[in-house]
């Protein structure tokens, strides 16, 4: 039983993988950007198009980031999924929110800690705003203590023990989100 | 719909970036320079469009603050610039570029990486007090 129930949700994975909304709209910024029609880098398309739209500005093209990777590294409520690279707390797709928003009933931080974490599949770097997702208590699933590039609390900017609740109406933490917003020039520093 | 405002601020953001610096004879790789740096080292606390939040001043007011009498060494030694992981050189264009796309003015002459590195070597211990003394003219 326990094998078909790891076969079934091995199935489902693969299958929101290919068919979910966020590929499906990755594709379609793509094809868009392709060239199908022009003067469109400025549209704003799901986070994961945020660093093409922001490097097209500049008169370059970047595809938008790979999101079709297999196994964990391609799983946003896994620890090794790759947007992953530097967080500690909890996953808010396993909360009841996505890896780029916050569950029901919480609210975003406004402020956070910035870093980069390398897509596996096309290599390249990208700039990661990790956000703390509050005024719940602690979600409790699904938690990761990632640190590449993270460094102690006196560089603030960098490091992930801070409550960045501490931002928002209500100081208590749930869950940490992580969305890509943009295409990094270089790696962050400390990597 | 926080997720639009967030793409739309920054895509609105590179490419107003873009556009008035790129008028001021600033290539663009230098620009898409200084806009990684500022996203990877300010805007985690002054945010994605240098709005600022309820602990922290927005950026707006960075071209105000500029005009008035030590305003351009104000703005090198508070603790976010002075403090800050990036070389001079870098900084430089950072703020370089931060004024003319938040504070809606120019650096002019522009920050060098010797006027920074002066003036990041006398950061201010109470910012604070530094920044009421800017305003009311001593």
């Amino acid at each position: 039983m326990s094998r078909l129930d790891r076969w079934m949700e091995n199935s489902s994975r693969a299958l929101a993988r290919r068919s979910g909304r966020r590929g499906f709209l990755a594709r379609l910024g793509r094809v868009i950007a392709g060239g199908t029609v022009t003067g469109v880098a400025a549209l704003p398309l799901l986070p994961v198009a945020r660093g093409q739209a922001s490097d097209e500005s500049h008169g370059s093209r970047a595809a938008a980031p790979p999101e079709d990777i297999q196994g964990p590294e391609g799983d946003p409520n896994h620890c090794d999924y790759w947007r992953n690279c530097a967080i500690d707390g909890f996953l808010c797709g396993c909360c009841g929110g996505s890896s780029t928003s916050c569950p029901p009933g919480t609210e975003m931080s406004p402020v956070t800690w910035i870093g980069t974490c390398r897509n596996p599949l096309d290599k390249k770097d990208y700039l990661i705003w990790y956000n703390d997702c509050c005024g719940r208590n602690p979600c409790g699933r699904c938690f990761c203590n990632r640190n590449e590039g993270e460094r102690p609390v006196y560089h603030p900017y960098r490091n992930n023990d801070i409550n960045w609740c501490a931002g928002a109406e209500s100081q208590v933490y749930n869950c940490s989100a992580a969305m890509i917003i943009g295409l990094a020039v270089e790696g962050q520093p400390e990597k | 719909m926080r997720l639009l405002s967030a793409a739309l601020l920054v895509t609105g953001f590179a490419a107003a970036g873009v556009q008035a610096l790129a008028a001021d004879g600033v290539a663009a790789r230098d620009v898409k320079m200084a806009q990684h740096d500022y996203l990877l080292n300010c805007a985690a606390c002054h945010l994605l469009g240098g709005q600022g939040s309820r602990t922290v001043p927005p950026l707006a007011d960075t071209g105000r603050l500029f005009a008035l009498p030590g305003g351009r060494e104000y703005l090198g030694r508070v603790p976010g610039a002075a403090h800050s992981p990036l070389d001079d050189k870098r900084l430089a264009a950072v703020l370089n570029w931060m004024l003319s796309r938040f504070g809606d003015t120019t650096a002019d002459p522009p920050y060098t990486a010797g006027e920074i590195g002066r003036l990041r070597a006398q950061p201010y211990l109470d910012p604070l007090a530094a920044r009421r003394r800017l305003l009311a003219g001593h």
